[in-house]
């Protein structure tokens, strides 16, 4: 069983893209599982969403506290919080960021992944010039990262939850999955 | 087809497959999303009903008491502090026989002001009438759903749904969703027993004196006791048709067990994978899943209980003053055979707070190392008097 | 009660229900003591002395029907407008809110009715009784006569209005400054009131021998000559030349010869309204008014709140100073001043002053001096007779039979001397030879009986007219009848005004209009006493759904099958315009069964 975890803000589309991967491991023949942080949420709080998936069914209904990987939507997050937070060793840490922070040798047990996901948003015009939704164009990236979930399955998840920008949706997540780096770290 | 749905959602599709005709509620978490989503179907068309939005629970239910009276299906969800508004129409409710289906999302009791999974609010309904399914999993809640409105208009009872907030509500899973023709095949249209006409006015649930309101009160037993059997009857029906069942009670690994687990919940899930583990390492353990809860099934619990040396009944809830509530429930159920398990009760989950795995094994580790209970009812996974208190800032 | 349902695959049902109804319990027959709408008499009505439908106004104006508001006005009181600004409102003092919170604002109400009728040139729809052969001339077009002309044209009689002065309106148009009432109001309302149909005749003196000409012309004459001769103070220099009258001083304003007073010290003698409206036309046109007067400022019987506004405005107050002598020294004035003192002050009564003793004086030098101590007729024969045979005296007018019939009123034949009580000379005059002509002389005094508003002495032109208000109980509301548990605190509208700046410096009216959303919350306020407002609480709060609305005129009647005679309508009613009596004897029931309002 993977665990993921999912840092964004309030508002920002991190619940919706854990739902978006899930749809689309789940077209991709898993077991999925996945949650918001269950309690109150506050637009521009930091906020937090699970994924679970597996080849078997999936059991246990509890809180997630040792992820396998995170993305990253806000990398205003990393001064934040501890995003590496009971995340397993050689675990992803993908983020939306133009460049590698200055820093990243703080993640030096994880490995560090980045992609412009924000850049590609707004050249899509995806949401607003102030609030530009990147959860299509992470998702992109993440499939790139863990090689899963394959590209079609990714399209199809696009297609069920957001129908009405399906193209362009799919533009950029294919975008992402070209332009994501991974760094040595 | 299969699908991934939050579990608000898929109470939500099973009520828009059951063609519910009135549906009325208020507004709270973690209900909110199912309600959101009916009056989503109501307001694009796939559902046709009347969604009234009411100001308050208590006025929800009355709606619906009006509008099951002039017979048509009826559905309203709740929580918490809801449902113990919703209090006194409640009895209403099942006096009048009156088949309405509820979801209750469990959430905890304020003060402290909690949003998290808890069972006291629904448990604390228990003499109203209603009867009571507790679901594990987002497939069980849409089925429940489904199966709630015929056993509802089956035995004239209303029937509530109860659900773990977060865990179940708001937790997005693959869930079958089955197909309009199969559901009509398994739910026909409701034909109310009786109703009121305008064509042919008279007075309905008037005043009953004492020579006649305890024969009513009796005639509500027997339906509750009736529906024990229409249950299962209803269930084979139901597997029939879509392939799934549940049963008033399921046991898991229970034959040669010498310690089982009484659960109900989500918790049931993680407990599964506990035995799975516990399993692997030869431990005799088991689980007996309640799923209904009102009326109780007690003799099938006496018959998968018997045969074990303990019973650890593990409850989100409390009864203050008393205890655990199922535990209660199941040792009264237990107290009249001579070849009965000790019953060990402890307490978890109060609130939302997460039961993990390891959580569960603890209880089954004291379970184990110990003859008897050490205390009537043991609050497990307390923190420390001496550990500093969480911030509560958030 | 009860039915078991038995269905094939079903278990037994036990829901209580019936079919059978209660409605063969007449429970009616039980009762001993009888509801019944009885609408009642608002304290504002009675205190009025045109006895205006006040309750009912303001329930009209809460709904926003300011023309049906307007015309409610109109039947018992033809001058709105001016009665709005000027009258000295004995209502309001009556007003049972004043008991709860704050009393109804009932003056600013009527201006708003009479300024939104005027604002949209409403033409009003009153009941008019057809010609009678007769004809009346009236004397004076002031607001007795002005009042009179247009009751006798609504009872149906040719009216001829005689008037001295260029134009109509008398004390309206000349004696009251254009702050307080201004003239394209008056001149707009007066031309209303003419529309009613009788015929006015400006710039035509009446002379005893102008009187004696007319007298085979005219069944009646109606004289309403008013008070427009200052009276004497009687005291040395009075006569010199210069000291000007207070009423035709204001006159003179009035008609547009406004003298400059440059800053000049002007005294004012006096304590009437005259007075102050003087004293506060000096000060707009430039001058230094000293209020001089020979009792308390609580003893004045100008208007309380016209006193202050003109001290609040600049005006000086000299209290108990009287004057002894005034002489003229090069173009000035010397006014010799003797100090007074109160010697009885009950309350309620203006204070007897007398002379201090030693004998107290000052002596004060001013530009101008305006005497304004009182107002008498300018000619003797302008005054109504003492009582003696065929002399009918009414309360705000004398009745004297003859050939033609002759009927004083106004200021010089009512004892308080304000518009709305030469408003009710009229109207008691109007009835009055009404009735001598129909009925006969012994016929005016009970005939004028039925028509009084409640206890008081004013009359309703409504009740004389049988109107659909006629039927209304003369008990007049007090504050205890009143359920207050229906009425909520809620703060008067206040009366708008322009600031103390604006006004000193020009004759722009003071009060300032009201919206239509405030006048609709004021009216809002009102309790309407004894009045059925149709808020439904009878209907609401019965208890045997024995309150039956219907499209009848009151809009719901009892039905005495069902009605209990418990009470609660009563009670529960706001207003008191219900009652409970006795019931009558068994055997006369079955007439009442059903009484509608």
């Amino acid at each position: 069983m993977l665990e993921i975890r999912f840092h964004g803000r309030g508002g920002q589309g991190a619940v919706v893209a854990t739902i978006l991967l899930a749809k689309a491991f789940f077209r991709a023949g898993y077991y999925v599982q996945s949650f918001p942080l269950f309690g109150v949420e506050r637009r521009g709080a930091p906020v937090e969403a699970y994924l679970r998936l597996d080849r078997e069914e999936i059991l246990i209904r509890t809180n997630s506290y040792t992820p396998d990987h995170v993305v990253v939507l806000d990398t205003t997050l990393l001064e934040a919080i501890d995003v590496t937070r009971g995340l397993k060793p050689t675990g992803w840490i993908l983020l939306n960021a133009p460049a590698p922070p200055a820093d990243s040798a703080r993640f030096s047990n994880f490995r560090l992944a980045y992609v412009d996901a924000t850049e590609i948003a707004l050249r899509h015009e995806l949401g607003t010039r102030t609030h530009p939704i990147v959860n299509t164009a992470m998702m992109g990236a993440f499939a790139r990262v863990l090689g899963a979930p394959p590209m079609d399955a990714v399209e199809g998840a696009i297609e069920e939850e957001i129908p009405e920008k399906l193209e362009v949706n799919i533009e950029a997540a294919r975008e992402a999955y070209e332009r994501v780096s991974g760094i040595t770290l | 087809m299969k699908r991934v749905l939050e579990g608000s959602h898929s109470v939500a599709e099973a009520v828009r497959l059951a063609k519910a005709e009135v549906i009325a509620a208020y507004p709270i978490t973690p209900q909110t999303h199912i309600v959101e989503r009916l009056s989503d179907f109501c307001a694009d068309g796939s559902l046709n009903a009347r969604y009234l939005r009411v100001e308050s629970e208590h006025s929800a239910m009355a709606a619906l008491i009006g509008a099951s009276s002039a017979g048509v299906r009826t559905f309203t969800a709740t929580s918490s502090q809801g449902l113990a508004l919703m209090h006194e129409v409640l009895h209403w409710a099942s006096g009048a026989r009156l088949p309405i289906v509820l979801a209750e999302v469990n959430r905890a009791l304020a003060p402290g002001w909690n949003i998290w999974t808890d069972q006291t609010d629904s448990l604390a309904q228990r003499d109203t009438g209603w009867i009571q399914l507790y679901c594990e999993t987002g497939q069980e809640v849409l089925d429940t759903t489904l199966q709630a409105f015929r056993l509802a208009e089956n035995v004239s009872l209303p029937v509530m749904v109860v659900l773990d907030a977060f865990y179940l509500s708001h937790t997005y899973e693959p869930v079958d969703v089955p197909d309009q023709e199969q559901v009509d095949r398994f739910l026909p249209p409701f034909t109310p027993r009786f109703m009121l006409d305008t064509e042919r006015p008279c007075a309905f649930n008037q005043m009953a004196p004492p020579d006649v309101y305890m024969e009513m009160r009796r005639s509500i037993q027997e339906g509750m006791e009736e529906a024990l059997g229409r249950f299962a009857e209803m269930e084979d029906e139901f597997k029939k048709i879509f392939g799934r069942s549940y049963g008033a009670v399921e046991p898991i690994a229970c034959e040669d067990a010498e310690i089982i687990l009484v659960t109900s919940g989500t918790m049931s899930s993680t407990c599964r994978q506990l035995v799975k583990e516990l399993r692997s390492r030869g431990e005799k353990v088991g689980i007996l899943k309640i799923k209904l809860f009102r009326p109780f099934p007690a003799e099938s619990i006496r018959r998968r209980l018997k045969t074990a040396r303990k019973a650890a009944v593990i409850d989100r809830n409390f009864s203050f003053g008393s205890g655990g509530i199922f535990a209660g429930e199941v040792k009264a159920a237990l107290c009249d055979i001579p070849e009965r398990p000790v019953v060990f009760s402890f307490i978890a989950g109060l609130g939302g707070r997460d039961v993990t795995v390891g959580d569960l094994e603890n209880i089954y580790m004291q379970t184990k190392n110990h003859d008897v209970p050490q205390q009537e009812s043991i609050w497990t996974g307390l923190r420390p008097a001496s550990a500093p208190a969480p911030d509560l800032k958030r | 009660m009860s039915a078991q349902h038995k269905m094939k695959d079903s278990i037994p049902l036990f829901v209580p229900h019936s079919f059978r109804t209660t409605e063969s319990n007449k429970t009616g027959s039980w009762r001993f003591l009888r509801p019944r709408y009885d609408e009642k008499t608002a304290p504002c009505s009675a205190a009025c002395p045109a006895g205006e439908d006040i309750g009912r106004i303001e329930m009209l104006t809460a709904r926003g029907l300011f023309k049906e508001a307007w015309e409610t006005i109109l039947k018992e009181n033809p001058l709105p407008a001016a009665c709005g600004r000027v009258c000295l409102r004995p209502c309001e003092k009556e007003c049972n809110r004043r008991e709860f919170d704050e009393g109804i604002g009932i003056r600013t109400m009527e201006r708003f009715l009479a300024d939104t009728a005027a604002r949209y040139e409403l033409k009003p729809s009153l009941e008019r009784l057809s010609s009678q052969n007769r004809k009346m001339a009236v004397v004076g077009a002031g607001p007795a006569g002005l009042a009179a002309a247009y009751f006798l044209t609504r009872l149906g009689y040719g009216c001829d209005v005689f008037e001295s002065a260029p134009e109509p309106g008398g004390v309206l148009r000349y004696g009251i400054p254009a702050y307080r009432l201004p003239v394209g109001v008056l001149r707009a309302e007066i031309e209303q009131i003419c529309g009613t149909g009788f015929n006015l005749y400006c710039q035509k003196p009446v002379t005893k021998a102008f009187l004696e000409e007319i007298q085979s012309e005219y069944d009646a004459v109606f004289l309403g000559c008013g008070r427009s001769r200052g009276v004497a103070l009687h005291i040395a220099g009075e006569e010199a030349g210069g000291v000007e009258d207070g009423l035709q001083f204001l006159q003179k304003v009035n008609r547009g010869e406004a003298p400059s007073f440059f800053n000049a010290q002007v005294a004012v003698i006096g304590g009437g309204n005259t007075a102050v409206d003087a004293a506060r036309t000096v000060l707009r046109l430039g001058g230094r008014p000293l209020l001089v007067y020979r009792r308390r400022r609580e003893d004045m019987p100008a208007f309380e709140e016209e006193i202050s506004m003109a001290l609040e405005e600049g005006v000086q107050l000299l209290e108990l100073w009287s004057p002894l002598r005034i002489e003229g020294k090069g173009g000035q004035y010397l006014l010799t001043l003797q100090q007074m003192k109160t010697v009885d002050t009950s309350p309620g009564e203006r204070a007897r002053v007398e002379p201090v003793n030693p004998q107290t004086t000052q002596e004060l030098r001013v530009l101008h001096v305006i005497k304004a101590v009182g107002l008498e007729a300018a000619e003797e024969w302008q005054n109504p007779p003492v009582a003696q045979e065929g002399v009918l005296l009414l309360t705000n007018s004398v009745i004297v039979r003859g050939s033609p019939v002759l009927a004083y009123g106004g200021d010089l034949a009512s004892r308080i001397k304000s518009v709305s009580h030469a408003v009710a000379s009229g109207k008691e005059a109007a009835i009055a030879l009404d009735i001598l002509f129909h009925k006969g002389p012994d016929h005016v005094l009970p005939g004028l009986e039925t028509c009084r508003v409640g206890n008081g002495s004013s009359l309703s032109m409504e009740v004389y007219m049988r109107g659909p208000r006629c039927a209304r109980n003369r008990h007049v509301v007090t504050f205890s009848e009143i359920n207050t548990d229906h009425f909520q605190f809620a703060p008067k509208v206040a009366q708008p005004r322009l600031l103390r700046e604006e006004r000193v410096s020009s004759f722009a009216e003071i009060d300032l209009r009201i919206s239509a959303g405030l006048a609709m919350k004021e009216a809002e306020r009102c309790f309407n006493c004894g009045l059925c407002n149709q808020c439904d609480n009878c209907r609401l709060y019965c208890p045997d759904l024995a309150v039956v609305r219907d499209n009848g005129s009151g809009g719901r009647s009892i039905d005495y099958d069902y009605c209990k005679g418990c009470g609660i309508c009563v009670v529960e009613c706001p207003r008191n315009a219900m009652s409970l009596e006795k019931e009558a004897p068994p055997q006369s029931r079955r007439d009442r069964r059903e009484e509608k309002l």
